[in-house]
């Protein structure tokens, strides 16, 4: 009888709900609520992931590594080399040369502008008002064919070529699950520096307990740069403490 | 449990078809159109119109171009490069604005051109972003039409100023000056005159925002004449924040007054200096005031500041110094003695609309003209273009029958041009070619010699281009009699047959016909238009200033359609509302344009389209704005025109300028209206707006390139854009769209094997247009976006071995999947540095395939071909060569990746037993295979088995040849060392697994592991 009930009651308003004027906190909250609970997210203390990207035709394989404390590592597989980059040891974040295979420091900017951003694991959204962070609803559009509720967030600004810069980005949840299924950027430095990037999201799978989307589509301004699909993520990894450290200079092996 | 529940609901609604069944009529353009894609061609290298400057007030690398017809580009890197943040909304632009209390955030951008030429597009209202333009809000002012000014309060970011000039083209109440004081939420008309006079420029004194200068203009244009002037233009003056204004006039001209420009010094707010259009020629020009407007002194009547008052009306004064001053014109003037003499700006592209200076520094100025933006770094003596700024306004395009094809069109002031579709490297700015002087309208290939015909404004000149030889004449007709006088629309129609190559139509007042290329000329028609004298008194055009340019020519025929089924048959528009036609090759005429219900009379016939169905069957549509009349008029007849009937549904928004018919599905139907694409799938019932990569911009003419089936559109401020291959809309049905999946048939697709060297050399900061892709494009239909659970999607050849895995796209409506035709890269032995070669997939070869895509637990499959190049200089033998050499190094390459794999794990079990002698013998055999020292750069070592095996095989696999004798000789030797390696390897892995016990991966788990 409870169960019926509680169904029901989801019934409700997962249908009815979307039809009327949705506030971003609702949102969110079913979001949280319907990708595993937001106590479950709370409690997540790492990710490890193993997946492939597939660029203009290229596929390789990725790993990336996520923890709590904002430490976090990205390594491709080329010709069975791992190359790693984007990995931040609480410190220092660095990446590797291709020509030396060597590791080298990003520069101060996006290493500062980088640990802005290590409170957001495992998503931005969890606390984002004790974070300092703002989320406004937009309204509704629709995107990759959905309609979709547009939430923006606004965290701390970054600083680009020395000029302080608010960070946004724009959420789109879809309105029948509320599942993100699109992130849109602007671009702030680089070639690319103005235009968007949007991130495409599917293929949410379960994995210990939460909800994972499993496939993600890279474009900027609208043309595709490149897919990635996850094979398996885990939750909570035990981890080689001394993978995310700055290698210091090492002799040449001979 | 609750939580467990709430997730499973999630998945069983996901599941759940709610909702009312998608149906044509229902569904939204976008939920249908998903990766179906408008892909912008430019060209840039002659840019478009601008209209108006704006740059940041604290941060000297961003700055804004407001287009004529392109929307708004911001730029963040000072001028270098500009991208686009207003493609959703109208892209005609009068104003761009920035809050200089939040400068990086509240942007407001007035839409409606505002240089009143004949050709300019409309505007639809003001809007406001408060995130650096991410997102807009429309503030209202829909029927302003042209807005000239924005200015906020630098002291109060709620108090916002607006100057609307208004409706061009008649009369309207929505003009003047407004102010809101709750940052744009509501309004108050503070200056208003009558109907005909709106606000031409508006100017705040920067130290006291109640400070307000307001220049009235009384203006009219029609399709047949322009009038600059009259008794209520004036300048205005409030020192109240608006409430009361007072004219200024002190020193002015006597008479009547035409179009004031004002500008109030930043660095001295007495300052001001006026533009004045006036009665007597002597009495027009700059004046200055010195005691901020209590009296006026004339200061100069130069040509470049008099000319043409409707279109150059811009003083922009040095922030940091008053007497240096910046007037738009024909080129741009500067002074640097307080306005008393001038000199042109620098060479650029004629037409100067706006200049903004740098905020730091003087010397660098930003100028927008009809031929985009130029960056001075010299104070204006220098000029160098934006090059990534694809802002040509075409007033007609066509496409040849080339590979790939070739696009044709006129630019409004910028010429005739013709270039490629796609290009080695991209579209650049050199693959353009020009093709006449000039404005340029409409620009033809022959249909089967290498001749084009293209035009100036009023058809002054008619080339006829050899491209071969580079041999050029003009063909125009000309009168038959003294008496006789020609009626040429600004715009001169042309046409080219079917049915008869050498075929050449024109029209003046009268169809000409040619039938040798336009040597000779045969008038078919008589006077086809209401011949309105009342019309026809160009000389007398322009109010204070005259302005005959031969732009307001009117009733002219303006368009002509022989029909592709029956060279007989041929249908002329007129700019005056005439539609006839002809069945005998222009014996007899029937104007139907009485057949045409709900059509207010004389409203301008843009566009017939002649149907490839039936003879008897077209479509016309109508343009009324130069009647004050934006209603959309689109009109099908099956019967020579005695009836006609609308297919215009509620959805199109904007006056229709063209519509092009489908070649295969007659239901399929394109339109093109001033705020963009239409595409109607139910012959006219239902218009979808297609909106993918597609601005709001004015559509002038659209051409279906036949054999790709390509959609290529004329844009009037975006340059060309081109949606490749729609015949997926073909298909697309109530019963289609039922459907959970639904592929689209995939045509035989041509493997590519042509490279060149083109590269990017210089294109840092240029515009490069996109290439149609070579891949073979998987196309399907989701009747619901794939969300959750997984989906996957590879290609398989016939005997079901994987050839790729895709990423499917997940959209609900139209996906595109592109798959290169090649396998995955092949194993490469793991080194110290990475092998190059290995970085080659090599093509399958031609055959059938088939797509295998699951989705849940479903799984859909589709089969396509792949054919080889009919061009291609390869036999059949050589083919079977070329890939079994392919194949066998491909394999061999992965051999020995798995060699140098079990290798490692010997070494390594060898390392933890102690066995010295074994992991030295293996080293020293393993040298020899792959590098194991070095970088990937200059420090690289000696090449060793795995990098020549690799190099070879990517040598052979990368051509599209087959092996020549040296790369089958040098197989040799590499197959060679590879089996002595082996040899090697197999004995001394024989020798330590008989000592030891080691578990290897198999070849395939090895090739399957990351």
């Amino acid at each position: 009888m409870k169960t019926l009930k509680i169904l029901t009651t989801l019934l409700f308003f997962t249908l009815i709900l979307p039809i009327q004027a949705q506030t971003a906190d609702e949102i969110l909250t079913n979001y949280f609520e319907n990708t595993g609970g937001l106590d479950n997210w709370k409690a997540l203390e790492g990710l490890k992931i193993a997946g492939k990207v597939n660029q203009q035709g290229m596929e390789f394989p990725i790993n990336i590594l996520q923890l709590k404390d904002g430490r976090q590592m990205s390594s491709f597989v080329f010709q069975g080399k791992e190359i790693k980059q984007g990995v931040y040891d609480g410190e220092t974040l660095w990446n590797t040369n291709f020509m030396t295979m060597k590791a080298e420091k990003a520069d101060a900017e996006q290493t500062a502008n980088f640990k802005l951003n290590t409170n957001d694991f495992p998503d931005a959204f969890i606390d984002y008002e004790a974070k300092g962070y703002t989320v406004e609803l937009i309204g509704k559009e629709t995107t990759d064919g959905t309609e979709t509720f547009k939430i923006k967030l606004v965290k701390e600004p970054v600083t680009v070529d020395g000029v302080e810069k608010d960070d946004v980005s724009f959420y789109y949840f879809d309105t029948e699950n509320f599942v993100p299924i699109a992130v849109e950027s602007e671009i702030t430095s680089g070639q690319g520096k103005g235009q968007m990037s949007k991130t495409t999201m599917s293929d949410y799978q379960e994995a210990g307990g939460l909800y994972f989307a499993y496939s993600t589509t890279q474009y900027v301004n609208g043309n595709l740069i490149w897919t990635m699909s996850m094979d398996n993520i885990e939750i909570n990894p035990a981890i080689d403490e001394s993978a995310f450290a700055f290698p210091e200079e090492i002799a040449e092996e001979k | 449990m609750m939580k467990k529940l709430s997730i499973l609901l999630v998945f069983f609604l996901a599941g759940m078809p709610f909702g009312i069944s998608q149906t044509l009529e229902n569904i939204d353009g976008k939920a249908l159109f998903g990766d179906l894609k408008a892909r912008h061609i430019g060209p840039a290298l002659m840019s478009g119109r601008i209209n108006d400057m704006e740059v940041h007030p604290t941060n000297s690398k961003i700055l804004f171009a407001g287009t004529a017809g392109g929307g708004v580009w911001k730029s963040n890197d000072g001028g270098a490069t500009f991208n686009p943040i207003f493609d959703e909304y109208c892209q005609s632009i009068g104003a761009v604005a920035l809050d200089p209390n939040d400068p990086d955030r509240t942007i407001y951008v007035g839409t409606g051109e505002t240089w009143t030429r004949n050709s300019v597009s409309i505007g639809d209202g003001l809007y406001k972003s408060t995130d650096g333009g991410a997102n807009w809000t429309k503030l209202g002012f829909k029927d302003s039409e042209r807005i000239a000014n924005i200015i906020v309060n630098p002291k109060n970011s709620q108090e916002v100023y607006v100057g609307v000039l208004g409706a061009l083209w008649g009369d309207s109440e929505e003009r003047g000056v407004y102010k809101s004081m709750d940052g744009g939420t509501t309004w108050e008309r503070l200056l208003y005159v009558n109907p005909k006079t709106g606000c031409a420029d508006l100017a705040m004194d920067p130290n006291d925002p109640n400070v307000l200068y307001a220049s009235m203009w009384e203006f009219r244009r029609t399709g047949w004449s322009f009038e600059s002037g009259g008794a209520n233009s004036a300048l205005y003056k409030s020192t109240d924040g608006g409430k009361s204004w007072n004219k200024i006039h002190n020193g002015f001209p006597e008479g009547n007054l035409g179009r004031l420009a004002i500008a109030v010094a930043p660095s001295n707010p007495n300052v001001l200096y006026t533009v004045i259009e006036a009665e007597k020629d002597e009495r027009k020009g700059l004046y200055r005031s010195d005691d901020a407007g209590a009296s006026w002194k004339q200061l100069n009547n130069d040509f470049g500041i008099t000319v043409r008052p409707f279109y150059f009306s811009r003083i922009v004064v040095d922030p940091k110094n008053e007497d240096v001053v910046v007037k738009g014109g024909l080129s741009g003037s500067i002074s640097r003695d307080g306005g008393k003499t001038f000199k042109n700006l620098g060479n650029m592209h004629s037409d100067i609309h706006d200049i903004a200076f740098n905020i730091k520094d003087s010397d660098i100025m930003y100028v927008g003209t009809d031929g985009g933006v130029y960056r001075s770094w010299d104070g204006g003596t220098t000029m160098e273009i934006v090059e990534n700024l694809p802002l040509s306004q075409f007033y007609h395009i066509s496409v040849d029958d080339a590979e790939p094809y070739n696009v044709y069109g006129g630019l409004q002031d910028n010429g005739s041009w013709w270039g490629p579709s796609s290009s080695p490297g991209g579209v650049e700015a050199r693959d353009w070619n020009s093709v006449g002087f000039g404005d340029g309208f409409r620009v033809l290939k022959h249909p089967t010699k290498n001749i084009i015909y293209s035009e100036m404004q009023g058809a002054d000149n008619v080339w006829r281009y050899d491209v071969d030889r580079m041999l050029t004449k003009t063909i125009q007709p000309l009168p038959t009699s003294e008496d006789q006088k020609l009626r040429w629309n600004w715009n001169a129609p042309m046409a080219v047959s079917t049915h008869q190559p050498d075929r050449f139509y024109m029209g003046s007042q009268y169809v000409h016909k040619s039938e040798d290329m336009g040597d000779t000329w045969e008038i078919i028609s008589p006077d086809l238009t209401t011949n309105d004298p009342s019309k026809q008194n160009q000389e007398d055009s322009g109010g204070l200033s005259v302005d005959n340019s031969g732009a307001e020519n009117h009733t002219t025929i303006f368009t002509i359609a022989e029909s592709s089924l029956d060279e007989n048959v041929i249908w002329v528009g007129t700019d005056d509302g005439n539609v006839q036609v002809t069945r005998d090759g222009g014996k007899t005429w029937t104007n139907t344009t009485g057949n045409i219900p709900d059509l207010p009379a004389n409203t301008w016939c843009y566009h017939i389209e002649a149907s490839v169905f039936e003879p008897g069957t077209a479509y016309a549509v109508f343009d009324g704005h130069t009647m004050n009349d934006m209603t959309p008029y689109a009109y099908k007849t099956t019967d020579f025109g005695q009836s006609w009937k609308s297919i215009i549904s509620e959805d199109v928004v904007g006056f229709v300028r063209n519509i092009q018919e489908d070649y295969v599905n007659p239901d399929l139907l394109f339109l093109g209206t001033e705020f963009g694409l239409y595409i109607t799938m139910d012959g006219g019932a239902t218009w979808k707006k297609f909106t993918n990569n597609m601005p709001s911009v004015a559509i002038h003419f659209i051409d279906l390139q036949k054999r790709t089936s390509d959609l290529v559109l004329g844009t009037h401020g975006r340059g060309v854009i081109i949606i490749d291959d729609i015949s997926p809309l073909r298909s697309i049905n109530n019963e289609v769209l039922a459907k959970n999946v639904h592929f689209f048939d995939t045509p035989d697709t041509v493997i590519d094997e042509t490279s060149s060297f083109s590269g990017s050399f210089g294109t840092e900061t240029q515009f490069v247009g996109p290439n149609k892709t070579k891949s073979v494009q998987i196309k399907y239909y989701l009747k619901k976006r794939h969300t959750f659970g997984k989906m996957a999607m590879e290609i398989q050849d016939m005997d079901g071995n994987q050839m790729a895995e895709l990423s499917p796209g997940k959209s609900k409506g139209i996906n595109i999947v592109t798959w290169n035709y090649r396998r995955k890269l092949p194993k490469i032995a793991k080194g110290k540095t990475f092998s190059f070669g290995g970085f080659t997939a090599p093509r399958v070869p031609e055959g059938t395939y088939k797509v295998v895509m699951t989705k849940g637990k479903e799984t859909y499959e589709h089969s396509f071909n792949l054919v080889y190049d009919k061009n291609s200089p390869l036999s059949k033998k050589d083919r079977e060569l070329k890939n079994a050499t392919t194949m066998q190094l491909y394999d061999m390459t992965q051999e020995l990746a798995y060699l140098v794999y079990e290798l490692d794990e010997i070494v390594r079990n060898a390392e933890l037993k102690g066995d010295k002698k074994t992991v030295s013998k293996l080293n020293a055999l393993k040298e020899t295979l792959v590098i194991t020292t070095g970088d990937n750069y200059v420090g690289s070592a000696e090449p060793q088995l795995r990098e020549h095996m690799a190099d070879l095989y990517s040598k052979v696999a990368s051509s599209y040849d087959k092996p020549t004798a040296a790369e089958l000789n040098n197989l040799a030797v590499i197959s060679a060392r590879f089996n002595k390696a082996q040899q090697d390897f197999q004995k001394i892995r024989d020798k330590y697994l008989k000592k030891q016990e080691l578990e290897f991966k198999s070849f395939d788990e090895f090739l399957e592991s990351r």
